[in-house]
């Protein structure tokens, strides 16, 4: 909300600067944004304050209410509304029947209006400032009721409402065309004013436009009525908008200012359009009405809340001036909640309302002990330090993303869709990491990167049986191009399965994990250049390249490898125990082995340490060899075993046993025997 | 030959044979030398050779003369192979110096995204003072997100909210708040805990993104007050700063704190919103059966990106989720 400051002397006579008040307003709770200062011809030096009101203070959302809250600041005087009262000079024959919605419904005919005269220069000048747009004489009349003293009232052209004023509860199914040109759709818990063929208004929300003033206008019946908070509240965000009506209505507006209100209007009114008042009509169920609210507050409560020493005086000084007649022995107080106050409930908003008046700043500030409280490092810390020593930047994508991304890496009866998404690009949330990283990844080669290793870690989402979407923490990553920047030293070399297998092995490797790597299929790898990764029994992720499918749909030429590693199911190692190490030497051997080509490294490693004894401890695998020399079907592949004894000298006769024992168990086992 | 002549010779052999050593200019010069006086056909030897034609009493001194003489070479000849292997060495380290400004081998590390390690800073800042670190669901109920928190269904409060709704069932968790509820429910207080996490809404302009990062905190203890709140809170930002804020709090308002409050720090001579906080709303302590009487509870939330942007000057939300390696190498 925004309006002219000097408006306020409508009802308050304070002498600060502007930037005095917007201060003391926003250190009280209502925040004024900034203020511009100009000079008006009608009332000469102004600003415009703007205000940012919080939905507990829609006793704010008005001129008066701002000025009530500067006097208590100030501890000013507030001037009432004034106007003159005029007397009716006709009978009203229009009856109204209002439900419990509607606790008060106050309405007043006002007839022979003249539409063709202009609204007054001071409050055209005001509505203005408020940004609000000039319409006729009594719209902007009625606009400027609200904003001075925030009861919305409504204008229906007389002439147009056939029968008595009802306001009730939406028929199923019935339509109202609004002001705006809008056609809704109204459901049995809205409600609307109705006379007695047709309804004319979606209530305390918008009038119809079957009633509208139009600039044909001859008569109009004015509405201040007040709905209850709970029959506006959500409504008029469903059809998608909302009204300074409904923003007031929602919030609760003062019960007992409808009359009050009708009057000022009929003043203003009166001299501007002209036009003879009916009788004031006014439905009235006091017992739907709010209830003020007795509260207690135990001082000593608040000063231990607060950590303050507010004096009992002190604290009623305060209540006072808020309106909320303050009762009671001198420690405890009770109040009653004024009518325009929805916010005051429990004790801890009479605490606020000591701390706001107190002023925030003023309060005191102690430290909080420190306490001591063991934790251990998070699984995504030591991942993301395993990668980030490998060369890998951490990337942070968006959860959303769009429905092609998604269908290439999710599987369609899993996909969770969000119902109100903010762009069509945004409307999944991702089954996988790799979308985003092919994405980056994308984006920072068009910027020139031509070697990349990326990684995230973060949630995925998927419908499992149940309706309620499923999440897991995984972390991805995605390596391109030269494995280490072009040097002096190195020959480059494009990264490969290996790097990838490399980076999964270095993130498990700090986990209890016994990871072991099976092929797979799936549509987005390289059917022959892919995995899965095991803990044991248990599936913990997957690796490989990127199908040349995808590769040429995204236009990319060089293999991409891409990596997920499931980290909820990784399980954290117990705490590092010490093993003994043998004093004893060691005997090398090297072994280069012809085998199929399809016998994996793996299988003959496995064989190898079946066969090489308790004493094995290590073996590696230094060389693979296919091509010249070697038959056309086959491979070669060398390993380095390494065995020592916790216990003694080995000799080399022993190992010579051993090694006789492997050679022999791979020609049996896998065809395969030593390279000359 | 008699005793005095062999003294001549020896002594013209000794003068002649250092002054052939010192001239020497290198090992193999060196190593001739050494050899015609020393070597097996060398003069020494001869000489020793010819001692048969001394008379007997002389040999025994002559023998220990020319004894003499061949130690006196034969250090001389060290001395002067030591002082060529040093001459050589030298020469030869001259000759292997290297370019020591051509570039190091090293393997460069790769980076944290600036949101995390901006969230690390802060949980660490939490952690030392006795905070657990808790996270939760980002796909989130109605309950915990809004019903727990002490936002009714239709709330205006919703409206501060824009919401992402899912097809089937739920929402997308628009603060880190149901971590709160999630935590002091299945744990009895006291509570310290920070929930750093993900959050949406559904706003996209300069300064929203629909997707952002959040820390709460929460702590519910016998005799938390505001007044350790703003303690508390004080002492995190001359943390995360690292030098003296000045910081005003004022009245804000949230369904589920009260009273609420903002808390801005002053920035460029003007004040800058950086935290809500407030003691936490009675009715969210009783919902998750907390015994209010005993216990009171403050709570307070900030957005990650802000925080990042304003310690390391950061211009554009954006850039946090462009992820272009330009911005991401340098943190």
């Amino acid at each position: 909300m925004q309006f002219s400051r000097n408006w306020l002397k409508d009802f308050i006579d304070l002498n600060i600067s502007t930037e005095d008040i917007c201060s003391q307003l926003t250190m009280a709770g209502v925040e004024v944004d900034g203020y511009d200062s100009f000079n008006s011809k009608i009332t000469g030096k102004d600003s415009v304050l703007k205000l940012d009101i919080t939905p507990n203070r829609g006793d704010c959302f008005s001129v008066y209410g701002v000025a009530r809250e500067l006097a208590v600041i100030n501890n000013l005087k507030l001037k009432q509304p004034a106007f003159k009262p005029i007397k009716s000079s006709f009978k009203e024959d229009l009856r109204i029947k209002a439900c419990e919605e509607a606790p008060i419904y106050v309405g007043r005919s006002i007839r022979n209006i003249n539409l063709k005269t202009k609204t007054l220069p001071l409050i055209a000048e005001r509505l203005t400032l408020s940004d609000q747009k000039l319409i006729d004489p009594v719209v902007d009349i009625t606009n400027y009721i609200l904003l001075e003293l925030g009861q919305p009232l409504h204008a229906f052209d007389r002439d147009k409402l056939e029968g008595n004023i009802n306001v009730r509860k939406a028929r199923k199914d019935e339509n109202l065309s609004l002001l705006d040109d809008q056609e809704i759709n109204l459901s049995p818990d809205c409600l609307v004013i109705s006379d007695e063929k047709k309804s004319i208004a979606l209530a305390g929300i918008m009038g119809g436009k079957n009633t509208c003033v139009t600039s044909n206008t001859k008569s109009i019946f004015l509405e201040s009525a007040f709905f209850k908070p709970s029959v506006i509240r959500g409504r008029a965000r469903r059809f998608g908008f909302q009204t300074d009506a409904s923003i007031r209505f929602e919030r609760g507006v003062d019960y007992k200012i409808q009359e009050l209100a009708v009057k000022k209007a009929s003043e203003i009114l009166s001299e501007t359009v002209g036009g003879e008042l009916g009788e004031i009509q006014e439905s009235k169920l006091t017992k739907e009405l709010p209830k003020a609210k007795k509260v207690s507050l135990d001082l000593d409560k608040a000063n231990k809340i607060l950590g303050t020493k507010i004096t009992s005086l002190k604290a009623k000084k305060y209540l006072k001036g808020l309106g909320m007649n303050p009762k009671g022995s001198s420690r405890k107080l009770d109040i009653t909640s004024p009518s325009w106050r929805y916010d005051i409930e429990i004790e801890a908003d009479l605490i606020e309302e000591l701390a706001r008046l107190e002023g925030y700043d003023s309060l005191p500030t102690i430290s909080l002990e420190p306490k001591l409280k063991i934790q251990s490092e998070s699984k995504e810390k030591v991942i993301s330090a395993s990668l980030v020593s490998l060369g890998f930047s951490e990337v942070i994508n968006y959860s959303f993303i769009s429905e092609d991304d998604e269908m290439v890496f999710g599987e369609s009866e899993k996909m969770v869709e969000v119902e109100n998404p903010i762009s069509q690009n945004m409307r999944y949330m991702r089954s996988s990491l790799f979308p985003g990283l092919i994405n980056t990844f994308i984006h920072n080669l068009n910027n020139g990167l031509e070697s990349q290793k990326l990684f995230e870690i973060g949630s995925v989402f998927s419908h499992k049986k149940s309706k309620k979407p499923s999440e897991r923490t995984i972390v991805s990553g995605l390596i391109y191009g030269n494995v280490a920047p072009n040097h002096w030293l190195d020959k480059p070399r494009k990264v490969n399965f290996y790097d990838a297998k490399g980076a999964v092995e270095k993130i498990v490797s700090n986990f209890d994990v016994a990871s072991s790597f099976e092929p797979i299929s799936s549509d987005f790898f390289h059917p022959g250049i892919s995995s899965s990764i095991f803990d044991g029994s248990k599936e913990i992720g997957h690796l490989g390249a990127l199908s040349p499918n995808i590769l040429g749909k995204i236009g990319i030429k060089e293999d991409v490898f891409l990596f997920s590693v499931d980290i909820e199911i990784l399980k954290t190692r117990s705490s590092q125990k010490f093993t003994k190490f043998s004093k004893f030497p060691s005997i090398q051997r090297d072994l280069s082995f012809v085998v199929g080509k399809d016998i994996t490294s793996n299988k003959l490693s496995i064989l190898i340490k079946e066969k090489g004894g308790k004493d094995l401890n290590s073996l590696d695998l230094f060389d693979v060899y296919e091509g010249k020399g070697i038959e056309d079907s086959k491979k070669s592949i060398a390993i380095s075993l390494t065995w020592q004894s916790s216990e003694g000298t080995l000799l080399d006769s022993d190992i010579d046993k051993v090694v006789k024992e492997i050679v022999n168990s791979v020609k049996k086992e896998l065809d395969g025997d030593l390279r000359n | 030959m008699d005793l005095k002549s062999l003294k001549q010779i020896i002594s013209t052999l000794k003068s002649e044979s250092y002054a052939l050593i010192d001239s020497s200019n290198d090992k193999d010069s060196l190593e001739k030398t050494y050899k015609s006086y020393l070597g097996k056909s060398g003069e020494v030897n001869l000489l020793l050779k010819s001692l048969g034609s001394l008379p007997q009493e002389k040999r025994k001194e002559a023998g220990m003369l020319l004894n003499q003489l061949k130690s006196d070479i034969d250090n001389s000849y060290r001395d002067k192979t030591s002082i060529l292997s040093k001459a050589e060495n030298e020469l030869r380290l001259a000759n292997q110096k290297i370019d020591i400004s051509l570039p190091s081998v090293s393997k460069e590390d790769g980076s944290i995204h600036p949101v995390t390690q901006t969230i690390n800073e802060i949980s660490d800042f939490f952690e030392s003072i006795g905070f657990g670190i808790e996270s939760g669901p980002e796909t989130e109920t109605d309950y915990y997100n809004f019903e727990a928190l002490n936002v009714p269904e239709d709330h205006p409060a919703k409206d501060m909210h824009d919401t992402f709704y899912l097809k089937d069932s739920g929402l997308l968790r628009t603060h880190t708040s149901p971590v709160q509820i999630r935590t002091m429910e299945k744990k009895d207080p006291p509570h310290r805990i920070i929930c750093p996490g993900k959050v949406f809404r559904k706003d996209s302009d300069l300064t929203h993104t629909p997707m952002f990062h959040q820390i709460e905190g929460l702590v519910v203890e016998e005799g938390a007050s505001f007044a350790q709140l703003k303690g508390l809170l004080n002492d995190f930002l001359e943390d995360f700063f690292g030098r003296e804020v000045e910081l005003r709090f004022r009245p804000s308002y949230f369904p589920f704190t009260e009273p609420s409050a903002e808390a801005d720090i002053k920035w460029d001579k003007s004040w800058l919103e950086v935290l809500g906080c407030g003691m936490v709303h009675p009715n969210v302590l009783e919902m998750v059966g907390v015994d209010t009487k005993k216990y009171s509870g403050f709570a307070f939330g900030l957005g990650v990106e802000r925080m990042a942007m304003l310690k390391y000057d950061i211009p554009d939300l954006r850039l946090f989720f462009e992820n272009d390696y330009r911005f991401l190498k340098q943190f």
